[in-house]
């Protein structure tokens, strides 16, 4: 099979990572459709995080191939394939404890003139620019409904601002694609709701593909088009929700028969 | 005796010096959060590259042989150089200065090149912290390289010259009170440190702050948004020790001498209170907090002289000591008290925030006349789901 499909954006073939003696993902191979809301379910400890990190590049020691947009990610730092456009968030949400909401949300623009310690004294060059990723930032915490939160700091908004927070982070950097890592854990059913309605919008807007893990399934089965199940690091069962729903492996894997 | 003059002289030379190392040590720990215990490597460094620059280019543009910058002859002709010609001294001392810096940057990458690459900051820590001592230890031990324990001696500040014009000018007969060589230098160096706490403010306040605070907050989510960590994290470190480089150069021009002495791990630990009382990631707490540290070591030395005559039999001098039990008090009242500093840490000062303060102002006035009902449904449901 040639490496760029065009409709495949994420290819994992034959992938395994071990931690010690544990084989957290166990020879995982997967395609992910450009433009696509893809699940990935399963137990705790099953490897969906693991594997995450693994295409992420934060954790580079593993076997197998990852292919993004017909690039091979393997060995490549988070930092570049960030850049090529494959951004994550994390299960626990990682904010900038230090820095304000609105802080938070500009880090992940790209390109940004005044990150330059040469260029950042003078303030004129990069201004017009900082603006420009301010009325974007703006736009999209409005989105999260978060704008109003701009100057706290994370320590003094919910868990499911967090994640919102979260979300407004790696969308700074317009990401073709986006890895999310329950998403909706520890948020309101409401709000819940709302986050996959606004995953969907933006990926109807602006054709960003979204790999999702998320242990909601009653949400994410409404939003998605096809799901990956995982049990002790092997992809046992795909296909659409209304599939896999039906499968006998998956109910036990998840009802611990 | 000791006069007000010369304390304030004395004051704004330290104050100056002590600013720039620990606006340096901020922007290094208080913004990129990497912990240098290694600060006065780059100090040290600075005072000995100056000094040994100085000692051979004095002779050098004064068309004089070098020969060797320990001897008591070479010692004398930098004196003599430095006390009647203008321009070789502050052109040496410009040479000199910049050569600080320059060893600063290189040895601050060098050093921290292998270790950076680690995620774990403290790996760099350790190798600064041995580094320091390291080179003091090289130093006293290399006599080839800046003249052993003896130091680089001589290195006079480069408006000494003043002095000497004074003397032959008409108004000689008055006696002016003031060491007026070392009256300008104190100003040269405020200003150098005005310059440096100037720099630090506008990186810090700019995409390039968020940059730092971002990978001191967190290396991995930073990493995950495209920055480049190691690359930062060097690079702030050459920021960092170009500005402890130059604290070093200007130091041995205010003392005339270059030694070991005045390199021992303490400094490092000063720097770090003046920046913990002060404030992390706030450079104006780095002048509230160099600004008490100087009070501090000045009013020792000061305490010190003035009680000596008292009491003939006691060795005043330990007073100075007491120093660093007052910083260790010092230390332990502000983790109990205000562990964030006098000053804590702001947010990031950019145009950005203009957008969301005037819709927020805006909104505020909307909201006068229309009560609105806090949306408190997050929080509240927060709490019970898992
Ligand atoms: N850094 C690590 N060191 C050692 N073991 C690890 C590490 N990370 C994960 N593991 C182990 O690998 C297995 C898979 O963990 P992983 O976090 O990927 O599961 P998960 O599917 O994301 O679970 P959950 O639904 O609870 O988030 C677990 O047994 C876990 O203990
Ligand atoms: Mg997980």
């Amino acid at each position: 099979m040639p490496l760029d499909q065009n409709d495949i954006t994420l290819r994992l073939e034959n992938v395994s990572k071990s931690f010690g003696g544990i084989k957290a993902v166990n020879g995982v191979s997967l395609t992910v459709r450009r433009g696509s809301i893809t699940g990935l379910i399963g137990p705790n400890g099953s490897g969906k995080s693991t594997l995450f990190n693994i295409i992420s590049g934060v954790e580079r020691k593993f076997s197998g191939n990852v292919v993004f947009d017909g690039k091979r990610l393997n060995g490549l730092a988070p930092h570049k394939i960030f850049d090529l456009g494959l951004g994550r968030t994390f299960q626990t949400p990682r904010l900038f404890t230090g820095m304000t909401v609105l802080e938070n949300a500009m880090v992940g623009a790209k390109n940004q003139r005044g990150e330059s310690p040469l260029r950042a004294p003078f303030p004129k060059d990069w201004e017009p620019q900082e603006m420009e990723v301010a009325k974007k930032t703006q736009d999209q915490l409005k989105v999260l409904e978060i704008a109003q939160l701009y100057d706290k700091p994370p320590s003094e908004i919910s868990g499911g601002q967090m994640k919102l927070l979260q979300l407004a982070n790696v969308l700074a950097g317009d990401p073709k694609m986006l890895l999310l890592d329950e998403p909706t854990a520890g948020v309101a059913p409401r709000l819940a709701q709302d986050i996959f309605l606004s995953i969907e919008k933006q990926c109807k807007e602006k054709g960003t593909t979204f790999f999702i893990i998320e242990h909601r399934l009653q949400v994410l089965f409404k939003h998605v088009q096809k799901v990956y199940v995982m049990h002790e690091g092997r992809i046992i069962s795909e296909g659409a929700p209304s599939e896999i729903v039906k499968h006998r492996e998956v109910i036990d894997a998840y009802l611990g028969a | 005796m000791v006069d007000a003059i010369s304390f304030i002289v004395a004051f704004a030379s330290f104050y100056g010096i002590f600013v720039i190392l620990a606006v340096s040590l901020n922007l290094e720990y208080g913004y990129a959060g990497q912990p240098n215990f290694g600060q006065v490597l780059f100090y040290g460094l600075g005072a000995f590259v100056g000094a040994i620059v100085a000692a051979n280019l004095l002779p050098y543009f004064d068309h004089l042989p070098i020969g060797n910058i320990c001897n008591a002859g070479a010692y004398t002709v930098r004196t003599s150089i430095g006390s009647s010609d203008a321009g070789i001294s502050l052109g040496v001392w410009a040479i000199a200065l910049i050569f600080a810096m320059i060893a600063g940057g290189i040895i601050g990458l060098v050093v921290s090149y292998p270790a950076i690459r680690v995620k774990e900051e403290w790996y760099l820590s350790m190798i600064l912290l041995v580094a320091g001592e390291a080179f003091v230890i090289v130093v006293e031990n290399t006599p080839q390289i800046g003249c052993g324990f003896e130091g680089v001696d001589g290195i006079l500040n480069p408006f000494y010259w003043v002095s000497n014009l004074y003397a032959s000018s008409p108004f000689a007969g008055t006696n002016l009170g003031i060491d007026l060589p070392g009256a300008i230098y104190a100003v040269v160096i405020m200003a150098c440190a005005g310059i440096c706490y100037f720099v630090a403010q506008k990186l810090a306040n700019s995409p390039y702050g968020r940059l730092l605070k971002s990978i001191r907050d967190d290396k991995v989510a930073a990493e995950s948004l495209g920055k480049d960590v190691a690359a930062v994290r060097r690079r702030i470190m050459v920021i960092g020790s170009i500005m402890a480089g130059l604290a070093g150069g200007l130091y041995v021009y205010y003392l005339g001498t270059a030694t070991t002495d005045d390199f021992v791990p303490a400094v490092t630990f000063t720097i770090w209170v003046m920046m913990i009382l002060g404030g992390y990631a706030n450079n104006k707490g780095i002048l509230a907090g160099a600004f008490v540290l100087t009070l501090l070591e000045r009013g020792s030395v000061l305490l010190s002289v003035i009680i000596q005559p008292y009491f003939p039999t006691f060795n005043a001098a330990v007073i100075i000591y007491l120093e660093y039990s007052v910083e260790a008090v010092i230390l332990l009242l502000l983790l109990l008290f205000r562990p964030k500093g006098l000053i804590p840490e702001r947010r990031i000062q950019t145009k950005a925030y203009e957008l969301f303060d005037f819709s927020k102002a805006a909104g505020q006035k909307a909201d006068a006349s229309n009560a609105t009902i806090p949306d408190t449904t997050v929080a509240k449901e927060q709490g019970s789901a898992s």
